[in-house]
Parts: C-alpha cells; structure tokens; sequence
C-alpha cells in the first residue's frame, strides 16, 4: 500500500474521500433540483428550506424514537415524506395555478416561499442549535492510510450516494412516470395531447424532487448541527451545480457535484485561505466552455 | 394627445420633486433619513430595472454593483488622501467596469444561465471583499467614514442624495426613450428579430449592463453619504433577491417602478420589525399575493385600473 | 370582476401601513431600544440576553420603576445585517426618542451603531458582538461593553494554557474576523507568558464549513500537542462533532472559546465529546453560590430553562441602568453615564465593575474542560479555574492608547 500511495500524502487522500462523502450530499439535494427544473421549468430556491427542514424533521423524529438507532433510521423514513407531504401541498395550493407563468416569476415565488419556510422553522423548531446523534452502527472511525481517521458515517453516506443515483435512473428510465416525465420535459403539449393528465405528473415528480431535498436533509443533520440559516449556502451550491452539470439532467448534477465537491476541498489544500473561491472558478470555467452546462440540457 | 400625456406626466415629476425638497422642512430627521435610504434603494433597483425590465437580462445578483461602488467610494475617501468628491466619481466607475467585466463574460449564455453564472461571480466578489481584511476590513467593514461637511449634515445628505438620484433617474429615463431603449426593449420581446434586423444583440446588452453597473454604482455610494459605513453584507446575494423584489413589486414596466417597490419594502421593513420578529414570513406573503394578484406590479396594476376608467369613460 | 382581490389587497397594504404609521407612544417612561439578531443561528444568543434583561426588567417594574418611571422597552429584529441594524437604531434614536440602546450580537452592526451613538450622545449598551475593535480604537463615552472581546478571552485563556504543559501548538479556526481574532490574542498572549511555546501549523476553512474531517486529519498528521480552534457560532458545535467522529478529542486536547458553554454543550445531549477545554463567563451550574442560584431558579420559573451566558449580560445591562439612574438621581445620559463609571454591583457570579475608564465591564472567566456529569442528560464544565476580570481585561492604558481621538 505504502508504495502505491506514496507519491500522493495520506491528507491528499483523505481530504478527496471526504470531498467524496459531501458530494453525496449535495448531489442527493440538486438532483432533487434539477429533476424539477427539468421536468416542471420551476427554479426552485425554496429547496434548501425544504432540506433544512428535512434536517429538522430529522431531529424530531429521532428524539421520538429515543434518538438511537431506531430514532435514525425512522428520520430517515418519515422526515423525507414528511417533506414529502409539504411540498405536495405547496405544489396543490401555489404552483399549480402557475406553469404558464415566466421562469423569474416562478423563481420569486419559490423565493417568496422559502421566506416563509425558513420563519415557519423558527416558529415551530426554535432557534435552538439541534443536533442529531450518529446512530451507533455507525459511530467511530477507521484508520486509512496509516493511521489517518475516516468516519464510518461517511462511508455510509459514500454508499448511499451511487443507491440514490441508480435509484433515480430506475426511476426515470423504467417506471411510467418517468417515461411521461421525460418526454412532458421536452414536449409538454404533446404529453398533454396523448391524453396523459400532465397535472398530476407534475406534481408528482415536484414531490419526488422535493422528497430528495428533505432526504438530503437527513443525512446531513448527524454530521453538522441544525440551524436555521443552513438552507442559504446550500441552495446556492445545488444551483451552480445543476446548472454546471446541464439543466434537468440528473446524471450531470451527479457530474456537477462531483466537481463542486472536489474542487473545494482540493482548493484547500492548493490555497487554504482561498480555497472558497475555486469551485466558482469551476462554474465559470466550465460555463464559459459549455455554455449550457456539462451534460445535455433538457431546456 | 401624446403630448398632453407627457406634459401633466412632468407637471406631476415637478410637483413630487418639489414636495421631495420640502421634506426637511415639515419632516422629523428621522423620516429624512427614511427617504433617503428610499431614493437611493430606488435608484439601485431603477438600474437593476433598466437591464432586468427593458433589457429582459437575468441579472440576478445587482447588489454587487452597488457594494462595490460603495466600497470604492469609502476606500477613495479613506485611503487616497485625495479629495473626497473623486470618490464618488471612482465609486460608480469602478462599479461600471466590474458591470462590463462580468457582463463580458455572461452576456453569451440564455436567462437563466446568465443569472446563475452572474451569481456565481457576484459570490466570488463577496468572498473576495469578506476575506481581504487588511484592505476592506473583512467582516466587520468601514465605519465612520469622514464626508466633506457640506453632506455630512442629515439635511446635506439628503439634499445630495435627492440630487443625484434625480439626476440619475432622469438620465435613464432618456436613455431608455433613446433609440438605444428601444432597441433594448427590442431585444427584450424578440432577440432573433432583432438580430436579424441587424442590432448587435451581445453589445447593447454588454452596454446596458455597464450602465445598470455604473448607477448601482452610484447608488452605493450615496449610501456612504446617508451611513457613513460599509459592509460585505452589502453585496450579498440575498440582497439582489430583494432588488429584484422590489422592481416586481412596484412593477417593471413602468420607469418608476422599482422607486415605488423600494419605497414599500423599506417602509414595511422598518415598521413591520417594531412589531415582529417574523419579518421574512410577511415579506414572503406579500411576495405571494402580488405574483398571483398583481403581477404587474403596484403601478403595472394603477395604470392599467386608470386606462379602464378612461375608457370607460 | 377580476379587480376586485387587487383593490382589497392595495387597501390592505395601505390601511397596515397607516396603522403602524400611527402608532403612538406613552409619556413619563423610561425608554430603552435594544436592536439585535431574532433571525437565523444567532437567536440562540440573543434570546437569553432578551430574557435575563426582562427578568430584571419585570421586577423592576413591578416594585415601581425607577424615580417613579416605568422601563419600557421595545425591540427590533436586525437580522444580522448592518444596514438595517444601523436603519433600526436610527428610527429607535430619532423617532422612538429612546434614553438608551442596546444590542447586538453582529460586531459589524455594533460598529455602525457605536458611530452614530457617539454622535447623538445616546448610551449604548454592547451586548455580545465580541470585536475588540468596540471599546478599543473605536471607543468613546457612550458606549458600555457588557460582555468579553476576543482579545479578552484570548488573555484568559493563555493564562490558564501557559500552565500546562504543552509546547507545540496547532492554530485553526472559521476564516473570518471573530476566528482570527480570537487565534490571534490567544496565541500572541501565549507566546508572551510562554516564550516556549511554538506554533507548528495553521489550519483555516469557510465559515459554515459542514465537514471538518480534512482538516481534522491534516492536523492529525502533524502530532501536535493542543489545537487552539477558534470557531464561532454553529461551527462550535460542528467542530466537536466531528472530533468526536474521529476520534480526535482522545488523541489531542483542544481548546474553544465557549466550548463548555451550555448552549454548545446541550444540543449535542450525552453524545458530546469529553476533555475539550472552554473558556466562558457563566454557567447555571458554577459558581454554585446562593446568589446564582437564585438567579437560575427565578430564570427558570419565568422561562421554564436554564439561564445561558447572554442571560447574565441582559440582567446585569439592566440592574447597571437602575443602579445608574437612581445614583444618577436624574433621567439623564450624561448623570447617568457619570454615575455608571467605576459603579460595582453584586451578581449571580459575584461583584461586578464598571471601569471607568473605557466602560468595560469586568466579568471573571471561567477556563475548564467538559465532563459527564450524572445529574445532568448532557456534558458539563469540569476542573473549573476562576480568571478574575482585572487579571485577564486589558488595562486602561492598553486600551486608552489604541483610542482615537
């Protein structure tokens, strides 16, 4: 072992795995993002809220069920369709009425909504620091590359990232749903005229993004404490990086993520006290190259 | 019978010019500072509505300009030893040559691309101005910044703000009644049209994004002038958001829109928080109620309820 | 048919605006503004320097006020932006008429504010915006600082960490103003009480940064004896969470301002990281004397909790305003500033001074390390060594040289 990695430092290493296991999250959160964009045209700003709160869920679901392991694995159930459930009333009761409308009009109304979402938060939750606790499957570390500590939560997130990813193209490529989505994504007139109730698609597949915001959520909450405010580095992320990957394409939020991720924790080591600025210098390099991202845009 | 429009459109622009003057006069200091705050908002969100409203470009993160007209403006003051005056010419040129940098490099990508990659730089412009500490001073900004006496005085200031503003205003009104505005507004409802009859699409946006720099520009640095301060948190993306709020709001067909949109957030603003803590849910709904009930806006909605009772008639 | 929402949604908007705009005030009160955060991370701070203050308030009132007025207060929401926190101060100076301001938690809105106090000759109590900046070169007669700066608490803690026994020392922190700030005065007081003392490394990331593990394992590989890690806000908590999943609270001590504070300490439950050392100005738990435990035991009949470090400054800011006045003998900025300098009270954490000559009020530091404790479902502060005030502030003449003007 010693021989093949050692031209690279165990840091390097270690320092692109952990890249790795955040990208999990942020391609989990805007592949939620990018599947509405793709297929209902919608910018949806309040997305990061529905991830806090997906974070939030998380916390009280755990601390009903005891907060070990049970209380995790029930988070990771219910507070997703919990969100869920808001994000199909959202749709029912606001953006429904709206899918004529422009594109900056549908943005200022997510906008407006992620407002409210963030005060209901504060109302509901509190302005308390919570925190979710590792369930203990998972609790600890190994030691990588001799002796170099690597958390086993991590290691869960790096799986469940490539579950997500085939999950979602079972999704798009084998179910009914997501045939209709994807052909209502280029051509939604013509969905509507074969006789398919595009409506109910669409709402469908908003649910379903949205549900990845709040699973997102989840995952992310026994690594970081949940506060309010946590939704507004995020959603910023998840946009460059459905828009580097290509709107609506899922594979290249996966592309996108992977890129975001590793150029911000590989920018730290190049030039710690810059090291924020290089994924925009990504976003950038690759826009100016590919002028609707990475990956073939459904736009 | 145009004409006669035009002419008690002015008439009115005389009256409230004239009213704007008188402030200081009948009014506490207190609300001479609100409407300050209010004319220079107006003015940054009249620039971001000269690209966003007649030029249709994305421009989602605005504030930048602003921010760093500001920035320049103080650090000219403070640094330079040079006359404090010229701070408010390098302010808003500074802002203007960032406007056609980013411009530069955003102008060839559609709506909504343009908006993100246009976050995206405006971000590294943040973090750039949050972490060089020796220069900007980091997190904490630039307080008590020292003012030629003439406006440092509340009444001074306002004067100077209510001066430029109108001359500001007054100069984009012209440019976009220019065949320049129309060949803007051109782009706007129809960029292969105009393209086909031959306006150099990418220019005349490049160029109205200069300007729209260059006046949020100078609206950043009549902030210095009404607070004395600056701060990173000026430029960020947030913000922009609000900006665009605003033009929504008061509406971004008509020319004194984004005024009226400013003029109604800052006044809630201020108000709503002496009575709760839950600004953003208020602010949220009335976003809601205006997308779906007004979606022209205060004054998109004014005119057109004044032309039906004209035709009524 | 289609207009009809639109004119009740105008005349809506415009009977609030009137409502508000019409608002009118008492008379034969004394008024007192406070401008802080209540949106977003922060409220977890400032809600306790709220509450301490309106329990103080309260009783006061209660027992007739102070020369025969009632305090009353009114707050507003600066939602950690300068511009509107220097807009509400305004409104709150002008409008408002207030006697004295107090707030906030963002240092650059205090900064802001401290300008134009200074102007209007209005007090200002400084709450817990931690710059040293506020009552340092930007000091001047109107302002009170009602809580530790980073240089402070750097000060305390290099006196507790020049007695240990380590020498190589690893630097990292939030990249912003309060990270270096507080790595700086901890690290240059130390090398000035511990000329021993090396730095071996430096580690920075953005703030909100969610994971720490690079970094941890950056800091690993170099073996260094004590980590200084100056983190501010949720990244306390992130910080120990990730210390924890690797490991790294066993194989290194580390030090953060607040660390054993109880609102980093409480969120985490049992599952908190044990023998990370902290430096703080309170705890409901310490020093366990009569006098706190009143305290703690009218805080949380009033708000069913247990008090945290902001409640002591908000009901200590108020008990110094009474005191202040009623010395004063007069509702009056300038009596009452005289009558506040150099005025010592008696607190749940023992008497407390005013010095006069910058305002700072001197508050013992707390240096200890967290520990399970059986009474409580979370960690606590253990091994517990009291910095008196006056060991740890900087003395006048420090501070009255960096005053300008």
């Amino acid at each position: 072992m010693e021989n093949i990695f050692g031209f690279i430092s165990p840091s390097i290493l270690s320092q692109i795995l952990v890249g790795l296991s955040r990208t999990v999250i942020l391609f989990i959160v805007s592949s939620g993002l990018t599947l509405i964009l793709g297929v209902l045209r919608i910018p949806n700003v309040a997305h990061g809220s529905l991830y806090m709160i997906g974070a939030f869920m998380a916390y009280t679901v755990s601390h009903l069920f005891g907060g070990g392991n049970t209380g995790f694995w029930m988070a990771l159930i219910l507070a997703p369709l919990g969100v869920a459930a808001l994000s199909f009333l959202a749709e029912r009761s606001l953006f429904q009425f709206l899918y004529e409308r422009e594109h900056l009009m549908l943005l200022l109304l997510t906008f407006a909504l992620s407002l409210v979402f963030g005060d209901l938060v504060k109302l509901i939750w509190g302005a308390e620091y919570r925190s979710v606790p590792v369930p203990s499957i998972f609790q600890g570390y190994i030691n990588l590359f001799g002796g170099l500590p690597f958390p086993i939560y991590s290691f869960f997130l790096l799986v469940m990232g490539p579950v997500i990813a085939i999950l979602l193209w079972l999704l798009t490529n084998k179910t009914r749903i997501g045939k209709i989505s994807r052909a209502a994504a280029v051509d939604r007139d013509m969905v509507g005229a074969v006789g398919i109730n595009v409506n109910w698609v669409f709402a469908i597949v908003f649910v379903i993004g949205c549900l990845l915001a709040g699973l997102g959520g989840v995952l992310v909450a026994p690594t970081v404490s949940v506060t309010l405010g946590m939704d507004h580095t995020l959603i910023m992320e998840a946009f460059l990086i459905v828009i580097m990957g290509g709107l609506g394409n899922v594979w290249g939020a996966l592309l996108g993520a992977l890129i975001f991720g590793l150029t911000q924790s590989l920018g730290i080591l190049i030039w710690p006290q810059f090291g924020i600025v290089f994924p925009y210098i990504a976003v950038v390099v690759v826009l100016i190259f590919r002028p609707t991202g990475i990956l073939k845009s459904t736009w | 019978m145009a004409g006669s429009f035009f002419r008690t459109k002015s008439l009115w622009v005389i009256i409230g010019l004239v009213i704007l003057f008188l402030f200081p006069v009948f009014l506490d200091r207190f609300y001479i500072y609100l409407a300050a705050i209010i004319l220079l908002t107006g003015l940054c969100a009249t620039s971001l509505n000269f690209v966003l409203g007649y030029g249709g470009v994305f421009q989602f993160h605005h504030a930048v300009f602003y921010g760093v007209g500001a920035y320049s403006a103080a650090l000219m003051v403070l640094k330079s030893g040079l006359s404090p005056w010229l701070g408010f010419i390098v302010g808003p040129s500074v802002a203007a040559i960032l406007g056609f940098i980013i411009g530069l490099i955003c102008v060839r990508l559609s709506k909504l691309y343009f908006g993100m990659l246009q976050i995206s730089l405006g971000s590294l412009v943040w973090a750039i101005v949050y972490r060089w500490y020796s220069f900007t001073g980091g997190d904490d900004g630039i307080h008590g910044i020292p003012l030629p006496d003439i406006i440092s005085s509340p009444n001074g200031a306002y004067y100077f703000t209510l001066i430029v503003t109108s001359v500001s205003m007054f100069i984009l009104y012209r440019m976009i009644k220019s065949p320049f505005g129309s060949a803007l507004q051109g782009i706007r409802d129809n960029p292969v049209r105009s393209e086909m009859i031959g306006v150099n699409v990418r220019q005349q946006q490049l160029l109205a994004l200069t300007i729209a720099g260059f006046f949020g520009g100078v609206a950043g640095s009549l902030f210095v002038v009404v607070d004395n301060t600056v701060f990173p948190d000026m430029m960020f993306w947030t913000v922009s958001l609000e900006l665009v709020i605003m033009c929504l709001l008061g509406g971004w067909l008509s020319f004194l829109g984004p005024i009226v949109g400013a003029a109604i957030i800052v006044i809630l603003r201020t108000y709503v928080s002496g009575v709760t803590v839950y600004w953003a849910l208020v602010l949220g709904i009335i976003m809601m109620l205006v997308i779906f009930f007004l979606p022209n806006g205060v004054l998109g909605y004014l005119d057109r309820f004044m032309k039906k009772k004209v035709r009524a008639r | 048919m289609k207009r009809s929402p639109r004119i009740v949604f105008l005349s809506v908007i415009l009977l609030s605006v009137m409502c508000i705009f019409s608002l009118s005030h008492a008379a034969n009160t004394i008024k007192i503004g406070i401008v802080d955060t209540y949106t977003g991370p922060a409220t977890t701070f400032t809600n306790d320097v709220l509450d301490g203050f309106k329990l103080a308030v309260d009783r006061i009132n209660v027992g007739g006020g102070i020369l025969g007025k009632k305090i009353e207060y009114t707050t507003r929401d600066e939602k950690f932006k300068p511009d509107i926190g220097l807009a509400m101060a305004k409104e709150l100076i002008l409008k408002e008429k207030v006697d004295i301001l107090m707030g906030t938690i963002n240092s650059a809105t205090t900064l802001a504010i401290s300008d134009f106090v200074k102007k209007e000759k209005v007090p200002f109590f400084v709450t817990f915006a931690k710059s040293e900046k506020i009552v340092g070169e930007k000091g001047h007669r109107y302002i009170f600082n009602m809580n530790e700066n980073t240089e402070m608490a750097g000060r305390a803690t290099a006196i507790a960490l020049a007695k240990k026994p380590y020498v190589k020392y690893w630097i990292a922190g939030d990249d912003y103003e309060y990270g270096h700030a507080i790595a700086d005065a901890v690290w240059n007081n130390l090398k000035k009480l511990k000329p021993s003392a090396q730095k071996v490394g430096e580690t920075w990331w953005k703030v909100g940064e969610a994971d720490f593990t690079p970094y941890i394992t950056q800091i690993l590989a170099a073996k260094p004896d004590f980590i200084i890690v100056a983190t501010g806000g949720s990244g306390m908590v992130n910080f120990q969470k990730a210390a924890k999943a690797t490991g790294l609270s066993q194989k290194i001590p580390f030090y953060q301002h607040t660390a054993t504070e109880l609102s980093v300490l409480a969120p985490q439950g049992p599952n908190g990281p044990e023998g990370v050392y902290g430096t703080a100005n309170y705890f409901f738990y310490y020093p366990d004397t009569p006098e706190n435990r009143a305290f703690v035991a009218d805080f949380k009949k009033a708000y069913n909790r247990n008090p945290r470090i902001g409640a002591l400054y908000g009901y200590m800011t108020a008990q110094f305003i009474v005191a202040g006045y009623k010395k004063a003998g007069k509702i009056d900025s300038e009596k009452l500033i005289n009558a506040l300098e150099g005025m010592t009270l008696d607190s749940p954490v023992g008497p407390l001074e005013i010095r006069k000559c910058d305002h700072q009020l001197l508050l013992p530091m707390y240096f200890g390390v967290t520990k399970r404790d059986p009474k409580y479902d979370f960690l606590i502060a253990g091994n517990i060594e009291t910095i008196q005030g006056r060991d740890y502030v900087p003395s006048c003449q420090e501070v009255l040289k960096l005053y300008k003007k």
